[in-house]
């Protein structure tokens, strides 16, 4: 069976994206400003070169493929893992409107309830896992995490 | 300095319980919590620090900080999220160890060697003050270029199972690293038009993504955490287990004593810290082992390394705060604002104009250390059935808890969205075997490798060989050879040794 190579050109890909960026910023710095990032960005390009010599050498020969399956499979677990990605990507979307109390409650129970969670535990822990962030975060520690609806209540 | 006058301060230390207690409770509580670092507690903290006695304040700030470095362990070991950078390389082995079901005898293990690491290398501050303050002053640019490349060797260590994967991790994490002003001119560099980034990337976002939020994402794949095997062994987790943890670390003493000395001598450096401290003591661990190919599989020393050397950092970094009135860390920068505001003046003076409190504060470091075995200890117990939990439950707290701390540190909603975008990169290399402790290690030292690296060479107007223009600096150089060398040397040995057929 060819093994899935193509997941593991993800990293590279991002680093190599990455280090031609950061060649383009500091084009026209100074070499104090420059020398380390050179130095560094022009090893990791030369290790990823090795890399993509390695995978097409073995696609050549047969032996691998670019599948990306090792990313998604199981593919139940990556449903629920998109699901709790989004939810938390709402909950950051959120934060300014809701407050860290009442956004961490619904945030909790949406991401509880993706994960299958039913019963009373959908409803306990929230409650307390919210109640407990704002007693650390708002009442003992005074952060400045955005205030909602519940942290202007109880103030 | 008299018997009379340290037994006196023992027992005036010991008289501020009420003091030391709830500061170690507090400690905990925020050690555990990634993006809580002991600097930032103390600063919200500030107004009640600087209302009562210098004594008490002292004592206070200890026993939180030290406390602060133990309890980074406890989420490192138990779900894979360091509470801090010092902690990032008790995750090697300590997780492992629970995975295997051996949560309680790694936390005992943790506990253990940083108070006993706190404390060894805190008698030895003590006895040794005069000559350890010196030991910063040598400490130039230069010297610390090869510190660093101690730590970064680790990098080449954690290749030992796929180079070519490691190394790229590494690299890709110490360019993320130079990202933000350099720091000559102040030019942004890859700061992608954020400001946010412009004081490079912040490290707590950066652990909690590729620690705490990639693992919960890999996490959801099992019922639990542990395995079938290891989940029998955490369901009989009995008092026995906490003895074996204690039995472990009384056999592995000598472990404790010399990598506590690594973070006492890393501690003394201004800037340098316990995440060098861990790193560089981890390295070395395995480095000198007569079994590293067990490094990273759940062993003892795996998790005593770091731990003995990240509060072993505890004492070294008051040593130039008291000593020279340089800052060790920030933490020591803020007892410095207190002490300062409660008229003392930092420098050789203080120990002899006030040496009830030059010396009490590393005799109320001992205390805390003290009580904090006997508070933490019996613990250990019932922290190890945080694995029972389906991860159902865990990985949803686990994801929006840490996302919330990840605002802590420097108060910014950028700083989340950068922990998810970590997180996201972190669960790929997860995904994919790229190691996420290299990509953490190479973010955590590249800042630090860089500033020591621009400094020395700018002294030399750009010329490399200022880099062995020192002897103390060459010293360490030989050692890096030295411990680079040693694998191969050992090997080659070993079969020469052996007989032929």
């Amino acid at each position: 069976m060819n093994s899935p190579r193509g997941a593991d050109l993800v990293i590279p890909a991002l680093a190599l994206g990455f280090a031609l960026y950061f060649f383009f910023s500091i084009a026209d710095l100074a070499w104090e400003a420059k020398a380390n990032g050179v130095l560094i960005g022009g090893v990791l390009v030369v290790l990823i070169g090795i890399q993509l010599i390695r995978t097409a050498v073995e696609l050549a020969r047969g032996k691998a493929s670019f599948s990306l399956k090792p990313l998604w499979e199981p593919r139940e677990a990556f449903v629920r893992r998109v699901g709790l990605v989004a939810v938390t990507i709402a909950f950051i979307g959120t934060l300014g409107w809701l407050g860290l109390t009442l956004g961490l409650l619904l945030a909790l129970f949406a991401a509880l309830w993706i994960m299958g969670a039913r019963g009373k535990a959908l409803a306990i822990i929230p409650l307390a896992v919210a109640a407990a962030a704002y007693l650390l975060f708002v009442a003992l520690l005074q952060s400045d995490i955005p205030h909602g609806p519940i942290e202007r209540l109880l103030s | 300095m008299s018997w009379d006058f340290l037994l006196a301060q023992f027992g005036a230390q010991f008289g501020l319980w009420w003091v030391i207690w709830p500061a170690i409770l507090l400690g905990i509580v925020v050690g555990v919590l990634p993006g809580f670092s002991p600097q930032n507690t103390l600063i919200m903290l500030l107004p009640l620090t600087l209302a009562v006695p210098v004594e008490q304040a002292m004592a206070f700030m200890i026993a939180l900080y030290c406390a602060n470095h133990l309890a980074g362990g406890i989420p490192a070991i138990l779900v894979k999220i360091p509470g801090s950078g010092g902690a990032a390389a008790t995750t090697l082995d300590g997780y492992p160890m629970t995975q295997k079901g051996q949560a309680q005898q790694a936390l005992v293990l943790c506990f253990t060697a940083s108070v006993f690491g706190g404390l060894i290398t805190t008698v030895a501050t003590l006895a040794l003050l005069p000559w350890l303050s010196q030991i910063g002053l040598h400490l130039r640019s230069v010297e610390m270029v090869v510190v660093m490349l101690f730590g970064l060797t680790l990098i080449a260590v954690i290749a030992a199972k796929d180079t070519l994967k490691a190394l790229i991790a590494g690299f890709f994490g110490l360019l993320i690293g130079v990202i933000g002003t350099d720091h000559i001119y102040n030019t942004p560099r890859a700061t992608f038009g954020f400001l946010e980034l412009y004081d490079g990337v912040p490290l707590v976002p950066a652990l909690i993504g590729l620690f705490a939020i990639s693992e919960a994402l890999v996490m959801i794949e099992e019922k639990m955490i542990v395995g079938q095997s290891g989940r029998e062994r955490a369901l009989q987790a009995r008092w026995a287990d906490t003895v074996e943890g204690l039995r472990l670390s009384v056999r592995k003493w000598w472990h404790i004593v010399w990598t506590s000395f690594v973070g006492l001598f890393i501690g003394i450096v201004p800037g340098a810290g316990a995440s060098i401290a861990a790193f560089v003591a981890y390295q070395q661990s395995r480095l000198w082992s007569k079994h590293p190919e067990l490094y990273g599989t759940g062993i003892p020393e795996g998790v005593i390394a770091p731990e003995a050397a990240n509060n072993g950092v505890t004492s070294g970094t008051l040593v130039p705060t008291l000593a020279l009135g340089v800052p060790g860390g920030s933490t020591a920068a803020v007892m410095m604002i207190v002490l300062q505001y409660h008229g003392m003046v930092m420098g050789p003076r203080l120990f002899a104009t006030n040496p009830e409190v030059a010396y009490g504060v590393f005799v109320s470091m001992a205390v805390a250390y003290i009580f904090m075995i006997f508070t933490i200890l019996p613990l250990a117990r019932y922290m190890s059935r945080v694995v029972l939990i389906e991860t159902t439950y865990l990985a949803p707290v686990i994801i929006l808890v840490t996302i919330v701390a990840a605002f802590g540190e420097r108060q910014y909603l950028f700083d989340m969205v950068l922990a998810l975008v970590f997180g996201v990169i972190g669960y790929i290399a997860h995904k994919t075997s790229y190691h996420v402790t290299a990509i953490l290690i190479g973010i955590l030292l590249g800042p630090l490798f860089e500033q020591y690296l621009v400094r020395a060479l700018r002294i030399s107007q750009g010329d490399i060989t200022v880099l062995f223009s020192s002897t103390l600096g060459n010293v360490l150089w030989g050692f890096l050879v030295l411990s680079l060398a040693a694998p191969f040397l050992k090997s080659y040995f070993s079969r020469s040794s052996r007989p032929q057929p």
